[in-house]
């Protein structure tokens, strides 16, 4: 069984930033980090492949920095590493062609993913992709198995939480699971070091990215967090409560 | 908020990738079980089983050994594990140094096949912890007129004496003893359940209170022939796994040395008094800079020390000078940083005052803060000043 999981590198989720001009200053980004939800893709593609047998492809489409984030997957048992390197600005829609590519190319047969990436949240990944695969996808993934032919993912519904099963080529979009997550170890970091990451340019994939039809007219960064208030005795405590429930919204 | 670890002259990125990923990997462990639990295994006296376990499936355990399971990693990532532990805990790292290069190390290097065969790969997994007995209640520094004696009985060993201070000694299955055969110093391989041997746990530190430190009491200890380790003889034995736990020791002080720079400065950006945070006043400043000044010196230090460990051109002394100079730093670093937090640096939701206790240990153990200062001095005058008899 050949498993694909699609990988983003985001600035860490406990890391500084520093937002200048269209967006994130890179330079100030202090530590980069596999996006968290593609953390739940990666350790339930290990497990497939562990109970199943097959192949782990990493793939991930980006800045060279991203080489370090398949390194790490491979740290942790990933066993092919594909980078596609990026075209300067491309839209969602320009990465999911890319990625159906390189899918198609090491003919994967089971495609994962995590529901949204940390950084832009835009969560079209795996639709995208499986649209273009004319693959099956299932989103909010919490667990997935595969026996005789069917792949039984776990995702929440609104009367709690259901089973699907799908057959054939499919995508699942992960979302955080009570799955734990596996750690490196020594041993996975020396065998990581030694794996050749496998570069693929997009016309090496034969996709010609056309431009993009989406524009970002204007962008506004979030507001300044309030300064907060103090109250101090007994007879601020209905006012305290009345805050708390109207402007908080915590209780 | 996340630690960013302090490293003003990138020393790190002269680190190899892999040595990076070592890091990395450690300190997210650090970040997720070890900072949020340590209070409590400090309030409680113990060292959780926990860690034990996973520094056993991280593959850290005796970083720099080759073969026999050990993971074959430089003197350099051995550094940075050691930092990378010790902005958690010294006793956390103590833990570590000795099971790697007290305990682990000499059976290593001077024991035999079948010695390395029966126990690194279960000390190298964490199945196995492993103790160094050398100091005795009345021989500290001075280790070499000890006392504790093995005598050949012909089918066996009988070991007689005592040991104090000893790093993991009551949870150990492996210790590595060093006593007098015919007058010479010789190590043996003990084992937890000999007869004659016990390890009772020394209680009431105010200091590496997460670190088990116990004693070693031997009363006809029985061992078989095959414990004794058949490499070396006399204080080489000793002093060459000592040598490369005060290596890790000269990095692991930087890991403390950061935290508590990091809650330092943290503190003094957030605390307002006379109208303005404590962090914009010359004299808080002055202290920042200096603790920054002192840990970049410091990183250089243990950088440059263990690129000439892993080339094989260092000597003792370059040992004892980095030891003595980061733990001395930092323990100074923790002293100001504690003046920083005022009140709040005595509390356990800082983690100032615990670095602080325990690098009082750190400056004792391994060859005390002045003991290095008359290796040194010997180094440079030629003229030993450890005894007015020599
Ligand atoms: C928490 C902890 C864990 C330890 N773990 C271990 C372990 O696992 N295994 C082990 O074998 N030991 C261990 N030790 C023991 C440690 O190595 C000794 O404490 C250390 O060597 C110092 O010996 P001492 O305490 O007897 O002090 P002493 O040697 O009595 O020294 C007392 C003071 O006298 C000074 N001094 C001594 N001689 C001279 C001299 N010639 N000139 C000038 N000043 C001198 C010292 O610098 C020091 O300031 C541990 C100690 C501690 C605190």
């Amino acid at each position: 069984m050949n498993i694909a999981v699609l990988l983003k590198q985001v600035p860490d989720t406990t890391a500084k930033i520093i937002i200048a001009g269209e967006g994130v200053d890179e330079n100030s980004v202090s530590k980069w980090s596999m996006s968290p939800y593609d953390e739940y893709a990666l350790e339930s593609g290990l497990r497939m492949k562990e109970n199943n047998g097959g192949v782990l492809i990493a793939i991930t489409c980006g800045p060279d920095r991203s080489k370090k984030m398949l390194t790490d997957a491979a740290a942790v048992g990933a066993d092919t590493l594909v980078y596609i390197s990026d075209e300067g600005v491309m839209d969602s829609t320009h990465v999911q062609q890319l990625l159906a590519a390189a899918i198609r190319k090491y003919e994967a047969d089971v495609v994962l993913c995590g529901k949204q990436a940390a950084d832009t949240n835009a969560g079209s990944t795996g639709p995208g992709v499986a649209e273009i695969l004319e693959a099956t996808c299932v989103t909010l993934v919490s667990e997935v198995s595969y026996t005789d032919g069917n792949y039984i993912t776990m995702r929440p519904s609104n009367a709690g939480s259901e089973k699907v099963s799908t057959q054939g080529t499919s995508v699942f979009a992960f979302d955080k699971g009570s799955t734990e997550l596996r750690r490196p170890n020594v041993r996975g970091i020396m065998m990581a070091k030694k794996k050749i990451i496998e570069s693929i340019t997009p016309s090496d994939l034969g996709v010609h990215l056309g431009d993009s039809n989406v524009h970002l007219d204007s962008q506004t960064p979030p507001p300044e967090k309030a300064a907060g208030q103090k109250f101090e005795g007994s007879e601020h405590v209905s006012t305290v409560v009345s805050k708390l429930r109207n402007e908080a919204n915590v209780i | 908020m996340a630690y960013e670890a302090l490293d003003f002259y990138d020393v790190d990125s002269l680190l190899s990738e892999e040595e990076r990923m070592v890091r990395d990997m450690v300190r997210d462990w650090v970040d997720e079980e070890v900072i949020p639990n340590i209070e409590n295994a400090c309030r409680d006296g113990v060292f959780p089983d926990e860690w034990r376990v996973s520094l056993g499936e991280m593959g850290v355990l005796g970083a720099p050994l080759k073969g026999y399971g050990c993971p074959g990693l430089s003197y350099a990532a051995y550094g940075v594990i050691c930092r990378e532990l010790e902005r958690g805990d010294s006793g956390l790292r103590s833990f570590a140094s000795v099971q790697g290069s007290l305990a682990m190390y000499p059976i290593w290097d001077f024991g035999s096949k079948e010695q390395k065969n029966h126990y690194l790969p279960k000390m190298a997994s964490g199945e196995w912890i492993g103790c160094f007995g050398l100091t005795e209640p009345d021989y500290g520094s001075n280790p070499g007129d000890m006392i504790t004696k093995a005598e050949d009985k012909g089918d066996h060993y009988l070991i007689n004496g005592a040991k104090m201070w000893i790093t993991n000694g009551t949870i150990a299955e492996v210790a590595v003893v060093w006593a007098k055969l015919d007058g010479v110093i010789r190590g043996f391989i003990v084992e937890k359940n000999d007869p004659g041997f016990s390890a009772p746990e020394m209680k009431g530190k105010h200091s590496l209170k997460a670190s088990v430190t116990s004693e070693l009491v031997f009363q006809d200890c029985k061992i078989p022939k095959n414990r004794i380790l058949p490499g070396v003889k006399g204080l080489r034995g000793p002093f060459s796994c000592l040598n490369n736990a005060r290596f890790g020791i000269s990095w692991g002080a930087l890991g403390s040395a950061q935290a508590c720079f990091d809650s330092a400065k943290e503190y003094a950006m957030s605390r307002i008094q006379f109208n303005h945070p404590i962090a914009s006043y010359q004299l808080v400043q002055n202290k920042l800079a200096w603790m920054l000044r002192e840990i970049t010196k410091g990183q250089l230090l243990a950088y440059h020390l263990a690129q000439k460990k892993d080339a094989g051109t260092w000597i003792p002394e370059h040992i004892s000078l980095a030891k003595m100079n980061n733990v001395d730093i930092a323990l100074e670093i923790a002293r100001v940083a504690r003046d920083i937090h005022g009140a709040n640096g005595i509390l356990d939701e800082y983690p100032i005052m615990r670095h602080m206790a325990n690098l009082e240990s750190v400056k004792t153990y391994e060859g005390t803060h002045d003991i290095h200062n008359l290796i040194i001095g010997r180094h440079i005058t030629g003229i030993q000043a450890f005894t007015r008899d020599a």
